[in-house]
Formats: structure tokens, sequence, C-alpha cells
């Protein structure tokens, strides 16, 4: 079963056989012999076995936490927490060509947390500088100023004061 | 005292049932309409509702409080820290209804409570403060008049909540053309965490030590202060990491210290568990900043140090016994003792928020190791209240022991299904000031945002790529698992007769 995983900045293509009891692991270029055992729904105890290598045999204790988009998993493991996506084979596609550079384009304000909209600083038509602020949302008792990354002008505000939003909520979009 | 109530939610009410349950004392709970399986109502005898989730409508309901007091039957009520802890309304309330708050008297609650008259008290125990307005500057007072009065003082300045607490309602005003903007922000969140929007001003030291001194007092008069514990790691001005003893402080510092935070609180007549701040400028000098007059959050490095459960002896004192503890040998640390506040923030990405459900939790355990929490598998971290989870304490024999454990304790730490400030720890221990202990509260603040200062947790490509095997071997054997179990299985029943057929 092969499988399209991206971590940090990379898309790693995945191939996982059975070989009796272990499993077989073919991950960029290399193959590893593991020992998958499952000690929880979304925990693991592997141990690690470089193909052909006499190194030492390595004990990963792994356990995963499924995110809100289906696929992505977070990854935790020797003390680190590794965002991960997984797709089947060919699901994360080619980068089209001609798309939009990073940077450009409109910047859609979304709320990054459930909470309450406290203050609304600017309107419609507004021109705002970057690292302006743009509206405060209240969660957890502490208030968040949520700012502009580029200079702009308001297209629209979604959201009025006392307002509550859900995460992902769309506030206001600034092109 | 055979039933108390805890009003409040979270790790500080599971921490005062645990209190509770160790004098054999029965234990109610409160909880709001979220908070019905949270951990605090699950292991208390008795838990009732009080509301719906905002905390003005059930956690503040002084009125509900107290009904489920009397109903209950309850004849003690222990108030945690923030809520109501120290709120004059609510102690005089219990008292009125004939019930023992555990905690100091109203009126030295009401008397420490504002900022300014607990600096005047200060002063008449001849212990130094910081130069500041004496009086509180209400919400009417207009711009001119705060910008008049800030002149005078000098800048930078702080700008701070005379009802405030936990950095909430703070702001550090570097020039006069930030006070406007500053002054704002401070008294709509000082009117939204406190209905008091008034405020006041002080001098700004620029790189103090933040010491504080734990207090107990009794009724008849006896206050014993303990050991300092040191506050300076702050982010947005709420401590993140306290430790005891302070290695700023030298013996003799330490005796002036806990004499000074003792004759504040004789000087006011303090009773039950209370701590005295200061800030400890790089010359020596130090002031007194503020008494919160309550248990603090950070009270657990305190009891690893002296061996006094602090809460047991809150609930001793409330019912008249006498603080008959060794003075001397709260004054004398064994060992180091450290403590992480672990919050439901995202780190990476400025700290926001990050609530949800908990999916799984392994908690660090060993030699040396306190975890705190009111947090577990399968729970809800609710958006309604203040974002910390858990604290995690180690204690070790050397400072650096105690770092070297906790190290450890973080690594062992797993949450998972919301982002933790776990990472931001680790970065921490790791860095060479902290280790040396050459810092002040401004470190935080300066370290972060110091230029090419990267992410807080750096993944190499070899567990990059351990991560991706990982969640390939998941996925592969949870879709393997379904295939094996469509094979016939084989009668555990026809297996075991099998078996005895043999005998």
């Amino acid at each position: 079963m092969t499988f399209e995983i991206a971590a940090g900045n990379h898309v790693h293509t995945v191939t996982v056989v059975r070989k009796g009891t272990l499993l077989q692991v073919a991950v960029g270029g290399r193959t590893m012999v593991v020992d998958a055992r499952r000690v929880g729904d979304l925990a693991l105890s592997l141990l690690v076995v470089p193909d052909g290598a006499s190194e030492p045999v390595r004990s990963v204790d792994v356990a995963l936490a499924a995110q809100r988009t289906a696929g992505d998993f977070d990854v935790h493991l020797a003390g680190l927490t590794i965002p991960v996506q997984v797709r089947q084979a060919g699901g994360f596609g080619r980068p089209k060509k001609g798309s939009a550079a990073p940077g450009t384009g409109p910047q859609r304000i979304a709320a990054p947390m459930p909470g309450k909209i406290v203050r609304v600083l600017v309107s419609a038509g507004d021109e705002v500088k970057a690292r302006q602020g743009l509206v405060v949302v209240e969660a957890m008792k502490m208030e968040n100023e949520l700012r502009a990354a580029r200079d702009g002008r308001v297209r629209e505000v979604s959201v009025v004061e006392g307002q509550s939003v859900d995460a992902g909520a769309l506030l206001l979009v600034v092109e | 005292m055979k039933k108390i109530l805890i009003a409040n939610r979270g790790e500080i009410a599971v921490r005062v049932i645990r209190a509770c349950r160790d004098m054999g004392i029965a234990t109610v709970a409160i909880y709001s309409e979220c908070d019905r399986a949270a951990l605090h109502v699950r292991l208390a005898d008795e838990a009732w509702p009080v509301g719906p989730s905002a905390p003005r409508e059930s956690y503040l309901r002084i009125d509900a409080i107290i009904e489920v007091a009397k109903k209950s039957g309850a004849d003690g009520v222990h108030p945690g820290y923030g809520f109501l802890a120290e709120n004059e309304d609510f102690a005089a309330a219990c008292r009125a209804a004939g019930l023992v708050f555990i905690g100091p008297s109203p009126e030295a609650i009401t008397l420490m409570g504002s900022k300014t008259a607990a600096r005047q008290a200060a002063i008449k125990a001849g212990v130094p403060v910081v130069p500041g307005t004496e009086e509180p500057l209400s919400e009417q007072t207009s711009d001119a008049d705060v910008l008049a009065v800030a002149g005078r003082i000098g800048y930078p300045l702080m700008l701070k909540a005379v009802a405030g607490g936990g950095g909430k309602g703070m702001r550090m005003v570097p020039s006069p053309a930030d006070l406007p903007s500053a002054l704002r922000a401070a008294r709509s969140e000082a009117q939204s965490a406190f209905g008091d929007g008034a405020i006041y001003l002080e001098r700004r030291i620029l790189a103090p030590r933040h010491i504080e001194v734990q207090l107990l007092g009794d009724h008849y008069g006896t206050v014993l202060p303990f050991v300092e514990r040191e506050c300076s790691i702050q982010r947005r001005h709420q401590k993140v990491v306290e430790e005891s003893p302070s290695l700023a402080v030298s013996p003799d510092l330490r005796r002036r210290l806990t004499s000074a935070a003792a004759a504040v609180a004789r000087t006011v007549g303090y009773t039950n568990a209370g701590t005295i701040e200061f800030l400890l400028d790089t010359d020596g000098a130090f002031y007194f900043l503020e008494m919160n007059t309550r248990l603090q959050v950070e009270h657990p490095v305190t009891e690893m140090v002296t061996g006094v459960d602090l809460v047991q002896w809150q609930i001793r004192i409330a019912r008249g016994e006498r603080l008959d503890l060794d003075p001397e040998s709260l004054l004398t640390p064994k060992a180091h003792a450290i403590e992480c506040r672990i919050y439901a923030e995202d780190p990476d990405r400025g700290f926001l928020p990050s609530p949800g459900r908990i999916q799984g939790l392994r908690v660090p355990q060993g030699p040396g190791v306190r975890d705190d929490s009111g947090a577990y598998e399968g729970g809800e971290v609710p958006i309604f209240y203040d974002p910390m989870i858990s604290k995690l304490i180690t204690w070790g024999e050397t400072r650096d022991h105690a770092i070297a454990r906790m190290k450890r304790a973080l690594a062992e730490y797993e949450v998972r299904g919301i982002r933790t400030t776990i990472p931001f720890f680790k970065w921490l221990l790791d860095d060479e000031d902290f280790k040396a202990a050459r810092f002040d509260t401004t470190f935080i603040d300066r370290k972060m945002g110091a230029p090419g200062a990267g992410p807080l947790q750096i993944v190499d490509a070899a567990h990059e790529e351990l991560a991706v095997v990982a969640a390939a071997v998941h996925l592969f054997t949870r879709s393997s698992a379904v295939v094996a179990t469509s094979a016939p299985p084989v009668s555990v029943w026809k297996q075991t007769g099998r078996i005895e057929a043999l005998r």
C-alpha cells in the first residue's frame, strides 16, 4: 500500500508491505523493517531496523491525534509533535503553473479559534497598513488582535462586535 | 468542618478535593453547563450545577453558589484562585450565610485588593514601594489628566488595573504617544475581567526579578513567612515558570524579604494564606508590588521545598487551629523545586488558544515529579475559562537536578488533540541564560522577539521521516486489522473444550 504524506516542507512517498509478522517500509529510496505493535487506538510501539544495517533496533513510541481534516494527523514521537497530511498516491497533485506567488492576492482573515468579536477596528473601504490591527477576538479570557499581513484595502467585514464565531469563520477580507 | 464546597473548577478544584480527602472531609463540587464531565465533578463526593458556561452566569454567581452550599449542607467554602477568590462580597456572603470562608476576612480582601490601598499599607509597614499614583484613576479620568500624572512619574511606566491580577488589564507604556491606546486596552480588559475599569500608574523598573513570599496567618496573631519563590519567567505579564528558592536571593536578603512580607501582613491583621509580591532590582533593592489574598497557582513549589501542605493549613486555620509550624524550617528550603504551567495554547502560532477535546494523554511519572491537572483523556478544554490545563512540578537535590527531571517529565508528557505550551518549555529549559538563572521579568519577551528567533520546536529530517513512517504504518495496520477480523474467528469455547478433552 502506497501513501503520499506531507510533513514539514516535503511530500514523502511511503510504501508499506507485510512480511510475515513484520512490515517492510520503503521511504526516500531506502527500506526499513518495522515491528509494529498497537498499544492503543491511536498509539503504536515501533521497533525500526534500517534495512541491511547493523545499527541497533530503535524503539519509537508513537501516538497520533486526528485533526479536523480527514487524513491530517499530529504525530507525537520522541517528545515532538509533528503534523502530517496523508493522501492516497497522487492526492497532492502537481503544483499549478502560473498560480499566484505567496504574498499576493486578497488576505482572508479567519478566526483562529472559537471566540467572541470584541472590537472591529476597520470598516469596508478603509486603507490598512501591514501589521495594522483589524479585529480583536476574545477567547479564553485573553484578547487577541488579528493584524493585516500586508498593506491593502478592506473589501468586506463579515462580523460585528459582540458576535460569537467558530474557528475558521471568515471575519474580513483585505485586498 | 465536615463538608467543604469548592467554588472553582479545573486543576485547583481537584487540588482542594485532594486536600479534603486527606483530612477525611467530604467535598461538594459546582459546575457550569460545559463542565458536567470535568475532572473536579468526577472526583468530588457531590456535584451541583450552578448555571450556563459563561463564568458570569455560573462560577461568578455568588447567590447560586451560596444556595448550593446551604442545600448541600456544606459548612466551609474554598474559593481556589481566580473567579471569586478575591471577591470581598463573596467572602462576606459566606459569613452572612454561616459558612466558613477558607481565606482571609472580607476586610483584608477589600484592603489588599485595592492596589493603591495595599501600597499605603506597605508604606505604613515600612516596606518600600515602586513610585507611582497613590490614588486610583477612574474610568472617567480624561486622557489629558492621565498624561499629566504620567509625566510626573516618568516613562517607561506600567498601567495597571486597580482590581487587577494575572496580567490582565496591564500594559507597558514606553512613551506618551503610546498612552492613549494602552489606556483604552487596559480599561476595557479590566472592565471585562473584573467589572472595574479603574487603573493606576507605576514607574517601570527596567530589569526586575519577580520574587514573592508565601505566608500563613492564624487567628491568634501568628504570621509565618516561607522561603521565597521566583516567578520572573513571564509571558504577557503572566507567570509561566516558578521556582523555589531563587538563585538571586542570598540568606541575608531572604531574611529581609520575608520579614518585610510578614510586616505587611501583620499591619493589616492578615489571616489564612496570602502572598506578598516584590520586584527585586539589579542593585539588590526590593519594592512591594502587591499582595494576593488567596492561594497562588504556584503554591506547589513551596510545598515541595518545605514539605508543608498549604491547602490543608488553609483549612486548619479556617477552623480555628493554631499555626504551630517551626518558623525556621519554613525559611530553609529542602533542595529545589520548579513548576511549568502547561497551557492549551499553540506556542508556534503566537500562543493562540487551542481549546478542544484531549484525544490522548500520557502524564509523566517517576521520581520527583508532581502533576496537578484538571485534564483527562477524552476530556474537553472549554473555550470559556483560563487555558491552563496542568501544572508540572519537579523536585531535585539541586536546581540542575530539578531542571533535568523537568526535561525528562516534559519528554514523557503527551497531550494529543490540542496544542500545548510543552514545546515552549523544552526550548526554555535548554536556554543557557535560563540554566544559569540569568533572567528578569522581560526575559521571555526579549528572547522570543529577538531577531533570528526561529520556531520553538525544531524537527530534523530523521524525525520527520519517522513521523511519516508512523502515519503510514498506523493506516496500514488499521486497514489490515479490518481484513484480519473478517476471517472466521476460532471459538474460545471450542478451544477450551478441546483442551479439556485432552486431560
